[in-house]
């Protein structure tokens, strides 16, 4: 059924492949140390496409938060190519929000004023951005606004990083260990709470994380790295369908099979964290 | 200024005052000025009290209570040891007076209409002015050149070997030269309070907007924050407890400036007083003029460390 205000072209090509949300072609870092060179990531490739939610794991020190922070553009990337939406990523950009290691909540500003912090700096804002009052609520801190971080328990201030990073409403989450610091309960409970907000959001999420429950639990792929310097080992689906919940997930083959093939990838690097 | 405090949101420490009385106090001491340890030792109650009566609602009542007790206890055996030796060992009145004698030279410069010349009032009033004129300009002025050498490397590395070089000369030895020329008025007087306040916030608000976590200059960066974006809503508020620390240092100092510029010339002034009761040896009248500027001292201290209790109300528990 052929539309007749569409030029005819179109309907006959197939539809080109949309381009992934984020591309990583070959990149690499060396760091300069009193030592020398230090090369902590070496040639990574990895595509991402919209919606996503991935989760990275490797040894420590394999360059995965190397990898997170050049594509929030904190850190330059000298090899390779790193691109958003088909652009080069050379800076912070305003469609990608950063949830940090233990929060990096500012103790002078209160709740509510640390999840607004990204309307109020940076220059002009596009309309869109989400109420704060809509993130506290999603996330259970609609009573905590007024409260300054020191008040707040280590899950509930980790929240409040979240609904930082979202007050945007960026396209792409990049989480850095965002639940390291967190005890094993509040840390599931996080993720649970996590994997609701991708599901109402729809964002593109890459999450690195120590835990290999935690990696399966919330993503479309888990990507597992090398030791130093970084490379990606292996590229794995996870098929088990969602809303994922802890008891339901560790009885399901396709969690044990994965749990235990990523397991020995990182036993063969020599480290198991 | 104590007045638009709030009440409850100080949390006063006295250990902590203590601790950084007995840090200021050699810096006093190379100021050559004695007033600070014998005015603090004399008058704990100045400052005590009302912090420790607002401390008792909120956290170990028990414990702050009996620290103003062991307070007012060494106070009462320090004047009952300094009578006692004043009266056996014969000292006589123009080395060490009796204790009744400084109460009543005290008694007779307060107990005076605020006009009266021979008061207290009016020489305390013009050295509390020129002290606070000295410290608004200097910290202010050390707080612009502190921030300017966070900020820039350049500038850093102009000023930094000067401020070192100024740091390390006794900045009092400076103020005969001002004297010199900006003469015997109140210039000279704000000229040094100002000079020697400048110094400690300098130094602290650099040290303190370069001291700050890594991590908050990422998220700032990540959120496409400005430079001065960053500078306000990071850096500031990450040094406001070294600046608190520089201005607690910096209230004494300006007190100290302006006295040291009164002594070396002034019409008017608690310097003045000093001096005045020297030429006629009337040591009680000295002792009293430094209970009063120990008294003020220790107010314009706990005056900062209110307003520090309430700005930087995060900065304690934060380091949990």
């Amino acid at each position: 059924m052929w539309s007749n205000t569409q030029p005819r072209l179109h309907s006959v090509e197939p539809p080109a492949p949309r381009p992934p949300l984020i591309g990583m072609r070959a990149a690499a870092k060396t760091y300069e140390t009193q030592t020398g060179a230090l090369r902590a990531l070496d040639g990574v490739d990895l595509d991402i496409a919209d919606g996503e939610f991935v989760s990275i794991v490797g040894p420590s020190g394999c360059g995965k938060s190397t990898l997170l922070r050049m594509l929030a553009g904190l850190d330059d990337c000298e090899e390779g190519e790193l691109t958003l939406e088909g652009k080069r990523i050379d800076g912070p950009s305003r469609d990608v929000g950063v949830v940090f290691q233990a929060a990096n909540l500012l103790p002078w500003l209160t709740v509510r004023q640390n999840v607004e912090l990204p309307t109020r700096v940076g220059g002009k804002h596009a309309p869109g951005e989400v109420r704060v009052d809509d993130l506290l609520e999603m996330t259970g801190l609609a009573d905590f606004g007024a409260r300054y971080p020191y008040e707040l328990s280590g899950g509930m201030q980790q929240r409040a990083g979240i609904c930082r990073a979202l007050v945007r409403n960026p396209r792409t989450l990049l989480m850095d260990e965002p639940f390291g610091a967190l005890d094993a309960l509040t840390r599931e409970r996080m993720n649970l709470e996590l994997q609701r907000i991708w599901q109402a959001n729809g964002k593109t999420v890459i999450l690195i994380t120590h835990s290999i429950s935690e990696a399966i639990f919330l993503a479309d792929r888990v990507v597992v790295m090398s030791a130093r310097p970084g490379r990606v080992l292996c590229d794995l689906k996870v098929d088990i369908p969602r809303p994922r919940g802890f008891d339901t997930i560790i009885s399901h083959p396709e969690y044990a099979r994965l749990a235990r093939e990523i397991r020995g990838l990182l036993n063969a690097q020599g480290e198991i964290e | 200024m104590s007045t638009t405090l709030h009440p409850t949101a100080a949390q006063p420490a006295p250990q902590r005052d203590a601790y950084a009385a007995a840090a200021r106090e050699p810096d006093v001491v190379t100021g050559m000025s004695s007033s600070g340890p014998v005015a603090a030792s004399a008058l704990p109650c100045g400052a005590n009290p009302p912090s420790g009566a607002r401390a008792a609602g909120r956290r170990k009542p028990r414990g702050d209570a009996r620290t103003s007790w062991i307070t007012l206890a060494g106070l009462v055996v320090l004047i009952g040891a300094w009578w006692l030796s004043v009266r056996l060992l014969h000292v006589p009145s123009y080395i060490l007076p009796e204790p009744l004698a400084v109460v009543r030279a005290l008694w007779s410069g307060l107990a005076v209409s605020p006009a009266s010349p021979t008061g207290y009032y009016l020489p305390l009033w013009s050295t509390f002015c020129n002290a606070a004129i000295g410290f608004a300009i200097g910290t202010g002025a050390g707080l612009v050149l502190g921030s300017l050498m966070a900020e820039s490397r350049t500038i850093e590395r102009l000023v930094m070997p000067y401020a070192f070089a100024l740091q390390s000369l006794p900045k009092v030895a400076i103020a005969p030269l001002i004297v010199i020329w900006l003469g015997f008025g109140d210039g000279s007087k704000i000229a040094i309070a100002a000079l020697l306040s400048f110094f400690p916030i300098l130094i602290n608000s650099f040290t303190g907007l370069r001291a700050v976590e890594p991590e908050r200059i990422d998220l700032m960066r990540s959120l496409s924050a400005s430079r001065f974006e960053t500078y306000r809503i990071v850096k500031l508020p990450n040094a406001a407890p070294y600046i608190f620390a520089g201005l607690d240092m910096a209230v004494v100092y300006a007190l100290l400036g302006t006295i040291v510029a009164e002594f070396l010339g002034a019409q008017r002034g608690m310097g003045v007083v000093i001096t005045q009761a020297q030429a006629v040896t009337d040591v009680a009248g000295v002792f009293a003029a430094l209970v009063i500027l120990g008294a003020m001292g220790i107010l314009l201290h706990a005056v900062v460390r209110r307003l520090e209790k309430r700005v930087v109300h995060w900065a304690d528990r934060n380091k949990r």
